[in-house]
Formats: C-alpha cells, structure tokens, sequence
C-alpha cells in the first residue's frame, strides 16, 4: 500500500490504505474523525457526506485515490466555532432528534448555499433529496435552511471569501 | 405485554438519602421505582438508583438512567428535576449513567421514560431545594420559613436582602436529614416544565461532536464484521478463510456460535421454554479497519446448513394467515352474543386487512464495541435495553454481573430494535475470541436482513348493524406470529391475549364483542418496532369504523363520537395494555380538536380527501387528520396530517411536537412504501433502495396541537405512529371511494380510466 495524501479540514494527512478503500472509513477509522456517519454504504442515504473541494460528496462511494490531493472538508471543520450559519439554524429550530443524519443534512445544506444563496423549496428537495432521516425531520429542516440562507445572504456580504467555499476553512 | 404492565404499577416506596460526597458537595440519592419487578422491593429500599450532584461551583448534575435516541428524555428528565430544584437551568448538567442495578430497571421503552419518572424526579427535586432551605437558615440563623428560593439556583432571605448560592449551600445541605413528603410545586409556578428548552445534546450533534455507540474508540481496538446466516435459523456448516485471511489488514477469521438467549424480560421463564431470540452466530472477520473487515467478508467462502427455516416465504405464510383466518382462533374477549347478534342483523359488514414485516433501520446500523479479557467484559452499546443487555451476556460468558462494565451510548434511532441485545452478546464474543477490544459494526444489509421485524398480520373483522344503522355486534380475528415470545419467553404462542393493543376501543362500545387470536409459527424473529401491536391493531378497527361508517351512510367522525359516548366505562378495559382505562372525555377531547384545526367537513376538490383516527395509548390520547391527493394515475400524495395531542402536561412542548412530526413520518414510510420479504428462509431487502423511507420531497405539511392538561404526563414516543396509516387509508377512501386494506399501500389499485 503506497500512502495517499489528502487534505481534511486545511490539515495534510498521509494514509496508508488500500486505494478502493472509501474516503468514509479513512475519515472514520484511520483519522478519527467520527462526525461523518455511516448509513448505508451504497450513497443512498446522505449520512457520510462532506465537501471535496466545496462540493457535497457521499464519502461512503468516493474511493480515496479519487480524493488524493483535494480538499476535504467535514462537519467538524465547517466552522471554527459551531456558528455557521447552517449550524446556526439547526440549533435555532431545533431540528435533530437523534442526530445521526444531521451532519451530512448539514454539509449538503453548506454545499447548496454556498452556490444558492436563496434556495426555493425545489432547491431544497433536489439537493437534500438523497438524504433519510429516520426519525423525520424534514419540515424543520426544510424550514431551517430557509432561515440559515437568509443568515447566509448577510454574512456572504460581510465574509464573502468563507461564504465562497461554502463555509470551509 | 408483561413489561408494560409491571411498568405502569411501579412501586410506591421511594427512598431518599442523601450523603457529602467527601467534601464535594451535596450528593442526593434517590429511588426512582423499578420498571420491572425484579426483585423483592424491600431489597431494592436501600438500592437507591439514581444521583443528583450539587458541587460547590453551584453545578447540578443529573445522572440519566435511560437511553437517549432522539426522543430527547435527557433534556426532558434534567428538565423536571430543575424544576422542582428551582435551578439556574444553565447550570443543570446531564450525566448518562453506566448500567447498574442500583438505578434500577434502565429500560428505554413503552414510551414510559417520563411516566416512571415523573413523581421520583420531581419528589428529589423538592427534597434536595428544601435541604438547601434548611442549609440556609442555618447559615443565616433564621427561620426556613424566611427563606425562599428564587428560581436561580439561589436561596434569598428577603429581610435581610441576604442570598447564598446553591454551590455554597450544597456541603452544609449534605448534612440535613432527608425531609419526608415535601410539597410539590403548583403547575401554575412551573418556569421550566411546559416551556420549550433546546436540547441538551444539540450543539454537540451540529458540530459533530455527539458521540453514537458507533464512535466508540478504544485503545488497541479492532473493527469487525459477521458474515450471519442467511436463513433464519441457519449454521455455519464449514467455512474457507484462507482469502480472507489474505486481505490485507485482515487479522483473524473465526466461527461465533450460535447461542439462545434468556428471556429479556419476564425472568421466570427458563432459557428453554420456547421463547425466540437467538444469536444466531457465523463467522467473525475481525481486521484493522472496517472497510477491511468488509473486504475480508467478501472473500470468505461459507457452506450453510440453512434448516427448516428455508422453506419459508411471505406468500405460504400469507396463505397460512388467511387459513388461519378461517378457524376460530383462541377467544380472548367476549361481550353478550356475537354470535346470534350477527345471524340476526339487518346488515353485515366484513373486511379483512393485513400488515408486513417491518424493519427497524435506524439512521444508525446496529452495533457494539466490546472488550472482555481476564474474566471481565466492557461495553458500549447502543442499547434501549441494557440490564437485558447485562443478564445475556452474564449467561452467555459465564461472569458474574460484577464483572460486567455497559457503557450507554449516544443512540442514533432506536424504535425498539436496541431493546434486543443480540448484538451486544455478538459483540462480546468476538471480543474474546479475537482477544482484543472489538468494534463490530453491522452494514446496512446486515442490519436489515438480521432484524427482529415487526410482524406480519393478517385481520378479520366484522360487524352487524341493526335497521337503523346502529352497530349492534363487532367481531375481529387477529393472526400474526407473536412478538412476546421474543422478549417474555414462554409459551406465548400457546397462551395468548397478549399483544391486543389497538383493540381496546370497540369492546364496550359495542353490546356483543369477540376478540380472537391465532399465531403463526414462524423462524423470522419479532421485535418490538415503535407502538408495537398498536400498529397492526389500530389499522385494521380505524379503517373498519370507517367501512361501517360508510355502510351506514354516517360520518367517520359523527360514528367515532356516537362509538364513544356509548362506552361503557370501563367494562371495555384499556386500548393499551396495562395503561388506565379509557377517559372517553379525553379521546373525544383530541377527536374534536384534530376535526376543528383540519376543517374536518369543509369540502374539497376531487381527488382529495380527509381521514381520521384517534387513539388512547401510552397514556396520552392522538388523533390524526390526513389529506390526500389521488392523481388520476392512482399517484398519492399525503399533504397534509393534523395532529392533537392529549398527552397530560407536557414536558417540554417542542420535544412533543417533533416526537408527532417523527411519528407521522414513521407511520407514513410504512404505509406508503415498506415491506420485508421472505423468499427460501431469507429477507429479500439489503438498503434504502428497496426498503424505501420517506424523504423531503414527500414530506406532508405536519400540524401538532397541544391540550392544555395537567393530567400526569403520557407516553409521547410512539402514540404519534399508529393512527397515521388508518387515516391515510380513510382519506384515500374519501378522495377515491376506494378502500385499501392492505399495508404498504397498493396504489395501482387507484388508478382511475
């Protein structure tokens, strides 16, 4: 195994894995990164995805020689501080429940402002149309990411270089 | 349902004590009643099983002794203790507590966490605010009835415009005896119950810092995956590991053996006394990483002794329902003459329903971490079910429960799959085999082809109506295979009259009742999966009160009320097991709120309609309006459910709302979409692509209306489920005239020239 170096959250890491071995168990297993969650295996479900270069990606299917060299970003790097305008939102209406979906509900929400910054509801349904929550969710969510654009529109004007790549750092 | 039962008379002894943790401050004890009887109760007096913490930084700490999973019940619980404390609700702190019999029974279910808690929460909170009341005017050297608390974790004493900090009270207060009886709050000076408080786990989840059962990191662990029959009640004949062992990181490769398990709940029963729920073993691939233990699977070859299991399928078992259907089944319940009432009646309806196999799949698949060495074993397990969790895995390895270290995890979704523990006795065993710490984490078809299902079932009703329409006679036969027998052990099957959930409401109401049952035998395990019989039930008498509604020519709901008001309380019993009989004002209380806030009546165009049902269970009292539309191609869509909730006072009104909203999804993705199948002893459905869920595009506009109430709190977890199915099904009737009495919907039936 040659080690393939990415870049997670601004920081490089050299991994020795297999190179089918999907960017999820490298985030899960190798780097520690527990946040980004694993659903279904197959890119059915949402619960694993992160930004690869500011796109939402489901790192379940996304192999990591596919990744080498790019930037990554996960729920744990979207903000220094939790206060992204997306996270922001999830607290304000209390979307989670169990939670384990939200992460990546809260990375493709990042992804889908970054590039709209006023999403209609048909927005929302194609760009969360891929993910499950179990316990049901969706009407706070759908209502919370209309509140986190309306943030996300004020803070683009004050921050517009972070709003650019949807909140990664 | 024997848990259920036990859980809704809990002892009334409650003990108290309190003790200065060294000098850390005020240590308050106290005993919160058993779920489960499990031992004489005046053993458990001095076993009290639950903590309050007061340092002398002024920080409360509560310790959880349930699972959280979503229904926020550690919010909820640090709530009520607050409450009565008049604590700084900044200040309150949850702690999950390990699984230990001095807490008593931990189990997470039967939507029971706030109702077996309530009255010991709040009694310790009074308790431990009046020892702080009494700290204080020893300090100041005036009478406790001078003194008040002010709600922020401060106690004033007005005259003197003096005030002191529960942190610097919390040492002397260790010291007070333990007062008895002290007066709990008036409902109208809640500040926090009834008001809605953000989750406590809630900034840990967006941040992604919330740590699941499937995070857990040990020092020197390993990952695992188990290769399970794939017949239910299948063995591993002789297995190949030679390719496996190949791939790389791929550290060992072994059998985990089949074993049957004692009796989850209901501990009279012996391990062998026909009761379901096994592990039912394989082979283990236990590597450095997870993705290389899946590698490892794959490369395995296994020869299986699949056994009598294999010449299973849903259609003989749907042929064997509807035969059964045909014989008289075990009578459970009968009222007057059923049988000369419906020889005699102007008119008869009859329908039969039928509900599937259902999965649990939890956002998070089913998983345990565990290490046993040196004649111990930790855990960490995501578990509704951890002294169940605990009593397997002492019998299984052969340890004394001291020896047994279960950490409760974060849960992401339960809904009843996390009360068995099959996975945590699996995971255990690796461990030990293998040596080391072991995660073994279940993929996605893993979790569903190995579930324990929610049952298939198939119903019978009829009903005679006499000249003037009124329903003189109501007869329903109940066949499914038995969930009980998974947990209580027994020979359920033989015995009966368990899982009648959902039937409650026409006995009583009606002059001549019968209730039959029959059991289908079956290798597929049964679990319990959110509301549990109250699903299948409820489907089939919600839907039925509207065929007879219809055959009467009556309003569904006009019917409904007529069908309350005449109960004859409480001859009828509960529509829940083990819950209080019916308060007929309450049901018709939600009836009437759910048909005024959906214009219950207000026409709509065609190809639309509104259904209802309403339900008594867990102690709360929900009623659902659906509305539908039914394109011309037979394309449903729900859009909108109204729901009211009687579920007593309420906690925390936000939590209520989204455990409906979460509940009218569940119902919905069940009805509209869900169903395992049996082909040669083995489920057909391996993920989201042909277990479908409900995603945003379908999501209905969902309504929640509370009742004011200070009745105790009910249950809230699973009431918002079964109603939901029964009244989309009564919506399509009403946009379609077409009746649908089988779950997942059919909707090509639908389709219109």
């Amino acid at each position: 195994m040659n080690a393939i170096s990415i870049t997670v959250n601004g920081q490089q890491h050299s991994v020795e894995v297999s190179p089918d071995t999907p960017l999820l168990w490298v985030l899960r297993d190798t780097l520690g990164l527990t946040g980004t969650k694993f659903g279904c295996g197959q890119a059915l479900c949402g619960a694993c995805t992160v930004h690869v270069d500011g796109e939402a990606t489901r790192s379940c299917t996304a192999r990591i020689s596919t990744v080498a060299g790019r930037s990554i970003t996960t729920i744990e790097g979207l903000s220094p501080d939790g206060q992204h305008p997306v996270q922001q939102a999830w607290l304000a209406d209390q979307v989670p429940q169990c939670g384990y979906c939200q992460a990546g509900m809260i990375m493709t929400t990042a992804a889908l402002l970054a590039k709209n910054s006023a999403p209609t509801d048909a927005d929302i349904d194609e760009a969360l149309g891929g993910h499950i929550c179990r316990c049901g969710t969706y009407q706070r969510i759908r209502r919370a990411v209309h509140q986190a654009a309306a943030k996300h529109s004020s803070s683009e004007t004050a921050t517009p270089t972070r709003a650019a790549t949807g909140g990664a750092r | 349902m024997n848990t259920m039962r036990t859980l809704t008379n809990p002892s009334r002894r409650e003990f108290l004590k309190s003790s200065a943790a060294g000098s850390a401050g005020l240590l308050l004890t106290f005993y919160l009643p058993a779920m489960a009887a499990t031992a004489d109760a005046s053993e458990q007096v001095f076993n009290p099983n639950a903590y309050i913490f007061i340092n002398p930084q002024g920080d409360v700490r509560l310790v959880v002794t349930r699972s959280e999973m979503g229904q926020g019940v550690r919010t909820a619980l640090a709530m009520i203790l607050a409450e009565e404390l008049d604590a700084d609700w900044s200040r309150v702190k949850i702690e999950q507590g390990d699984c230990d019999s001095q807490y008593g029974d931990m189990t997470t279910g039967g939507s029971m966490s706030i109702r077996s808690t309530w009255d010991p929460l709040r009694k310790a909170g009074a308790a431990a605010r009046d020892m702080l009341l009494t700290a204080a005017a020893q300090t100041w050297n005036v009478s406790k009835d001078e003194c008040s608390a002010t709600g922020d974790s401060l106690i004033e004493h007005k005259k003197t415009a003096r005030k002191l900090t529960y942190g610097q009270l919390a040492i002397r207060a260790a010291s007070v005896p333990v007062p008895k009886d002290v007066p709990l709050k008036d409902p109208k000076d809640y500040r926090i119950v009834g008001t809605k408080r953000a989750r406590v786990d809630g900034q840990h989840i967006v941040i992604g810092e919330a740590h699941y059962g499937i995070d857990t990191k040990v020092l020197g662990m390993l990952y695992a995956v188990v290769a399970r029959p794939p017949v239910f009640g299948g063995k591993v004949k002789k297995f190949d590991a030679t390719r496996a062992l190949a791939v790389p990181g791929v550290k060992k490769v072994f059998e985990v053996p089949p074993v049957e398990m004692p009796p989850l709940f209901g501990e009279d029963r012996k391990p062998d006394s026909g009761h379901q729920h096994y592990l039912w073993g394989g082979v283990a691939v236990v590597a450095d990483s997870t993705w290389q233990a899946i590698a490892g699977r794959r490369a395995l070859t296994i020869d299986w002794d699949n056994g009598p299991g294999a010449e299973e399928s849903t259609e003989k078992q749907r042929a064997t329902l509807t035969e059964l259907l045909k014989t008289s089944g075990k009578e459970l319940k009968k009222i007057g003459d059923p049988d000369s009432s419906v020889a005699s009646a102007a008119k008869i309806v009859e329908a039969d329903y039928e509900t599937p196999f259902l999965a649990h799949m939890p956002m998070e698949p089913v998983n345990c971490t565990a290490s046993v060495h040196d004649g111990k074993c930790e855990v960490w397990a995501p578990t509704q079910n951890p002294n169940g969790m605990a009593t397997a895995l002492a019998s299984v390895l052969n340890l004394p429960q001291s020896a047994l270290t279960i950490h409760i995890t974060l849960i992401g979704g339960g809904f009843g799959r996390r009360l068995c523990i099959d996975y945590g006795v699996e995971a255990a065993l690796v461990s030990r085999s293998a040596g080391v710490p072991v995660k073994v984490i279940w993929t996605r078809d893993d979790d569903i082809r190995h579930d324990y299902y929610r049952p298939i079932s198939h119903h019978r009703l009829r009903a005679g109506l006499d000249a003037q329409g009124q329903v003189t006679c109501w007869m329903h036969h109940i066949a499914a295979p038995s969930t009980d027998s998974t947990f209580i052990g027994g020979e359920v099957p033989d015995t009966g009259g368990t899982e009648i959930a959902g039937t409650g409401l026409p006995s009583g109401t009606v002059p001549n009742y019968l209730l039959q049952q029959s059991f289908l035998h079956t290798a597929v395990p049964r679990g319990y999966w959110r509301a549990v019989d109250m699903n299948w039930n409820h489907f089939a008498v919600q839907c039925f009160i509207d065929e007879i509604a219809a055959a009467a020519g009556k309003d569904p709901l006009a019917l409904r009320r007529q069908l309350i008001a005449t109960k004859q309380k409480p001859a009828g019993g509960t529509d829940n097991e083990g819950d209080a009989p019916v308060n007929v004002d309450r049901l018709l209380g939600v009836l009437n709120l759910v048909a005024e806030k959906s214009e219950w009546g207000k026409p709509l165009p065609a190809g639309r309609g509104r259904g209802i049902a309403g339900l008594y269970g867990f102690g709360s009292y929900v009623a659902h309006v659906a509305e539908v539309s039914v394109a011309k191609d037979g394309t449903l869509r729900v859009d909108r459910v109204v729901v009211a909730v009687d579920c007593g006072q309420v906690i925390n009104p936000d939590l209520v709302a989204a455990q409906i909203e979460g509940g009218v999804v569940f119902g919905l993705t069940s009805a509209l979409y869900d169903e395992i199948t049996i082909q040669s002893g083995q489920v057909q459905q391996t993920n989201f692509d042909n277990y479908p869920m409900l995603r945003i595009a379908d999501m209905p506009k969902v309504e929640v209306h509370l009742v004011p109430s200070q009745e105790s709190p009910g249950g809230i977890g699973e009431p918002g489920v079964p109603s939901t199915a029964p009244a989309v099904a009564n919506a399509i009737f009403a946009a379609t005239g077409k009746r649908l009495r089988r779950l997942p919907f059919q909707t090509q039936e639908l389709a219109r020239s």
